[in-house]
């Protein structure tokens, strides 16, 4: 029985088992090198999902007393949180300076965190995978130890994450408090009433999750860190931990909480519109590509959370729908800036992409791709994750809402189209003739930019995908 | 592969096999561009001949389920009123290609990729029969055209470009809000599920605002007209071309496909507003179109004022009631819109081209900077005049077909709306001709001028067979008018009934 078990469980044992094998590799001097831990952490992701697909439950299957759950909503944001880091880590650049050994080492851990958050039952449970994420992040971020900026990123990123836990952590014995258990399932059955206790509780929780997103008024930390953070970290950073994200807003607010969703749809709702208006509005303003794009992923959280916030099925199907799309998105966009860059020069200005089309033609059509599929603009994914966005809405009869979300979205055209008319506009030749980036990453980034393209053709998989995961909790509509 | 889907893929296909060829070897992406363009073009005569003019609904259907979890479906087809658009699209893309010869640009390659995708794209609008589908085509444009003027443009093309997008997207957008709304009715995306379906009047006017915000946008309608000059006037001559030509009439094509059946109670409630601001266009774009300075916007603002015209032969029917004999001079209304789409997509076509032969001479739009024309290029200043006189609406030219009808139709149903129409037969004829009289004759006051070489072949050739298109509609409109009849019968049948 312990073992049947245990054998549920087999993805995070094999992330761990990666971990110690690359702690151990690094320290043996001979086989140290950066390029033996990429493959260790790729090889290690591989089969980490392969053992998810492999163990794909099909229905809803609790273990040790509770504590931990497994059913098609962890599988599939285990795999689909799998195969990104897979991404991330193809597309990190080993010959970089900074990029030492213990980037990939952080982004396993990290991953591990984002594995126990999606199969967690328990409050407690899910506070351990949430810190063993945070403290990676914070580490990741300021993994670039040459650069000041790097470093105040890293904690200024430390300091609002630490009071951001701190807050939830209390938002955890509150639920105590007043339910007398941690246990999701438990806090599911019992019928609750909506007190003041339990609305500040799940407030308190609510902070945290907004935190983790990065949703105003939780967004301080966002630009700067991307910022901040060297562009193979910022990578990491600005994907994998979306989908954590909404595991967690998941395991707590419609496992635990969905009783009382009248309570919690509305702070949702506030907080997803202050974020897709003043997320938009900031971006406008940036020079700085990878804080343009913090800003970016503010207003697109704001997207995310309105979906969520029509507490329907359709709603929650549609922000996952948004979140892995987003997730491809950001993904492309960090990758190109890394692919684009050179020992010499570092693409961070949105000026510095002037004239790629010139120089790099195929690259600036990726990015064309990117910033057109970020809009909304059809043929590409982020069409049909705003469409799916937008009629989850209207079905849950919120048309002001979308129509706000539809109106920020031509505001947020504006800094879009700029980076295009950046790069196809301007007739210089690009500031940086030389890339320095590996063929590895530059056939990596080519895939995911054309399968944003393919998404758009053919998005019925992955919105199956999504409907597929989420229907298996019927406990809504 | 059906043949609908052909003439959308082809071009779009050929244009990645250009973009792979890539800037060395130009030449053959040129001969490519214009086989292509032209097989699509004998592709949509060759439709032509299946085509039943007399068949009641639509035709060359293709139907396969796209995402069926949301009932979206890859459904094609065509009838007499997206036909003649499609025959629009298809001819002038050729015609753009061969004349982008003479100016060889900065990243052709791109230019003609850019073309064709535009192509495959704007014939997907027009053969659109699912909501989805056609809000994708009708989006996805935007790129093709944004780098367009933005790559080729003129020295503000930025600022053109992105006012064009930003513009253009923020009415669409709210067009996706009403599909979606109306996907929630039917449950489904099938167009013709749209008209059909019984709507309250309050959805209907939310939803014909909706529609209108896109449309007019697009068409343009006084006063959200404004960034049509701009990108008029900073867009390279091809791009000018297929914006006023075909662009310009997928407002058109929205309303007639959307908002009239669709909301048909709504249009009629809305019907004395929509008639006002096409008569603002008409009267005061027209005055604003004498004060221009500038060839490409004067004409730019002579696109807006014949539009107009489109827009009065719409809803000007809404003034009649539902009664038989009336039905007959509803058609003749909605006909001459239509015709007016088609003769207005040809003659500005080929006014942008003649702007475009003298802008690459002497690279000034400048009305000033011209004059005396006549005397270096005779046969090019012959053909400019000609389409002049037919953008004046000169009788025996297609312009004044289209426009008569429409005056004739509503005389019969609102004088007054007649009357102000009409003023552009003298207006119009202001600001043509004067142009004309400054640019061809005159007194050689420019220097430059009387360097001008005459035109090419490969600069005569679009410009001959658009003279004798213009000719032919204009003395023969019969066969036009007889392919859409049908179908505009059944659209006014159709708009007769309440949907309440």
């Amino acid at each position: 029985m312990m073992l049947e078990q245990i054998k549920l469980l087999m993805p995070e044992i094999i992330i761990a088992t990666g971990i110690c094998t690359m702690v151990l590799s690094s320290s043996i001097k001979i086989i140290s090198s950066k390029l033996i831990s990429q493959i260790i952490a790729a090889v290690t992701l591989m089969a980490a999902t392969a053992s998810a697909i492999f163990l794909l439950p099909s229905e809803s299957q609790y273990l040790f007393d509770y504590q931990v759950i497994i059913d098609p909503l962890t599988s599939g944001l285990r795999i689909s949180s799998y195969v990104i880091v897979l991404i991330v880590i193809f597309g990190t650049d080993v010959n970089e300076k900074i990029n030492q050994n213990e980037l990939f080492l952080i982004e396993l851990f990290a991953t591990l965190g984002i594995s126990i958050i999606c199969s967690a039952a328990n409050l407690l449970i899910i506070y351990l995978g949430l810190e063993i994420l945070a403290l990676s992040l914070y580490t990741l971020v300021a993994s670039n130890k040459h650069s000041i900026e790097s470093t105040e990123a890293g904690m200024k990123f430390f300091i609002l994450g630490a009071i951001a836990s701190a807050v939830f952590l209390y938002g955890i014995s509150l639920i105590y408090g007043t339910y007398g258990t941690l246990n999701i399932h438990e806090i599911n059955s019992i019928d609750s009433t909506n007190t003041l206790e339990t609305q500040i509780a799940l407030g308190f929780l609510l902070c945290g999750i907004a935190f983790k997103f990065g949703a105003i008024p939780f967004h301080t930390w966002v630009p700067d860190a991307y910022q901040g953070a060297s562009t193979s970290a910022a990578l990491f950073l600005s994907t994998a931990p979306k989908i954590a994200a909404f595991a967690l807003l998941y395991r707590i607010l419609i496992d635990g909480f969905m009783a009382i969703s009248e309570t919690w749809t509305i702070m949702i709702q506030v907080l997803g519109i202050l974020s897709l208006i003043l997320g938009n509005l900031i971006a406008i303003s940036q020079t700085n590509m990878k804080r343009l794009l913090g800003y970016s992923a503010i207003g697109h959280v704001g997207f995310i959370f309105l979906g969520i916030s029509t507490g329907t099925k359709n709603g929650l199907e549609s922000s996952l729908f948004y979140v892995l799309i987003y997730v491809l998105m950001m993904i492309t966009a960090f990758m190109s800036l890394e692919v684009l860059s050179s020992k010499k020069h570092k693409v961070e200005l949105i000026s510095d992409l002037k004239g790629l089309n010139n120089s790099h033609p195929w690259f600036a059509l990726i990015m064309l791709f990117v910033m057109f599929s970020m809009i909304g603009i059809p043929p590409f994914a982020g069409f049909f994750a705003k469409w799916s966005i937008l009629t989850s809405l209207i079905d849950a009869n919120m048309i002001y809402t979308a129509i706000i979300a539809i109106v920020m979205s031509v505001v947020a055209a504006f800094y879009y189209l700029r980076v295009v008319w950046y790069i196809y506009f301007e007739k210089t030749e690009l500031s940086i003739s030389q890339i320095g980036s590996s063929s590895l990453q530059q056939i990596t980034v080519s895939c995911v930019g054309l399968f944003l393209l393919f998404l758009g053709l053919m998005p019925k998989p992955l919105l199956d995908f999504c409907t597929k995961i989420i229907s298996s909790k019927l406990l809504i509509d | 592969m059906n043949i609908l889907s052909t003439i959308i893929f082809l071009p779009i296909i050929a244009a990645l096999f250009i973009i792979l060829l890539g800037r060395t070897k130009v030449r053959s992406g040129y001969n490519l561009a214009l086989l292509v363009s032209f097989v699509v073009f004998a592709l949509s005569l060759y439709i032509g001949i299946g085509f039943d003019p007399g068949l009641n609904q639509f035709q060359f259907i293709e139907q396969v389920n796209w995402i069926s979890s949301f009932n979206i479906q890859y459904h094609l087809g065509i009838d007499g009123i997206s036909y003649p658009l499609i025959l629009l699209t298809t001819l002038l893309t050729p015609l753009v290609i061969l004349t982008s010869k003479t100016s060889p640009k900065d990243k052709y390659h791109q230019y003609l990729a850019s073309f064709l995708i535009l192509e495959g794209l704007m014939i997907g609008v027009f053969t659109s029969l699912d909501g989805l589908l056609f809000y994708i085509f009708w989006e996805s444009m935007l790129i093709p055209m944004f780098i367009i003027i933005g790559i080729w443009g003129g020295n503000n093309r930025v600022y053109a470009t992105v006012k064009f997008f930003l513009y253009t997207f923020l009415g669409s957008i709210f067009l996706l809000i009403a599909i979606i709304y109306l996907y929630f009715q039917t449950g489904g995306y099938a167009i013709t599920d749209f008209h059909t379906i019984p709507l309250t009047m309050n959805e209907q006017v939310f939803i014909f605002l909706a529609f209108f915000l896109a449309f007019a946008v697009k068409i343009p309608m006084w006063p959200v007209h404004t960034w049509l000059p701009d990108a008029h006037v900073e867009a390279p001559t091809g791009g000018s071309v297929i914006l006023a030509a075909v662009l310009l009439k997928m407002g058109a094509y929205g309303f007639l496909r959307f908002s009239l059946p669709i909301t048909p109670d709504a249009s009629a409630y809305f019907s004395p507003f929509i008639l006002v601001l096409s008569l603002i266009a008409i009267v005061y774009i027209g005055l604003v179109a004498i004060a221009q300075m500038d060839m490409k916007k004067l004409i730019a603002y002579s696109s807006i004022a014949h539009m107009g015209f489109v827009t009065i032969g719409m809803f000007v029917i809404f003034g009649l009631d539902n009664s038989l004999i009336h039905t007959e001079i509803k058609s003749l209304a909605m006909t001459g819109a239509i015709v007016q789409m088609i003769s207005h997509g040809l003659i500005s076509a080929a006014l942008f081209l003649c702007i475009g032969v003298m802008y690459d001479r002497l690279h000034t739009r400048q009305i000033s900077d011209y004059g005396g024309v006549i005397n270096s290029m005779p046969k090019f200043a012959a053909l400019m005049v000609f389409f002049g006189l037919a953008n004046a609406a000169l009788p025996g030219t297609s312009g004044f077909v289209g426009e008569f009808i429409v005056i004739l139709a509503s005389f019969q149903i609102n004088p007054w709306v007649a009357f102000f129409a009409a003023t552009t037969l003298i207006i119009g004829a202001v600001y043509t001709l004067w142009l004309i009289k400054r640019v061809i004759y005159g007194q050689t006051s420019n220097q430059k001028v009387e360097g001008m070489t005459e035109m090419t072949t490969i600069e005569a050739i679009p410009l001959v067979i658009l003279a004798l298109l213009v000719l032919l509609l204009g003395f023969w409109p019969a066969p036009l008018i007889e392919i859409m009849s049908t179908s505009v019968e059944n659209l006014v049948n159709h708009i007769a009934h309440s949907k309440l």
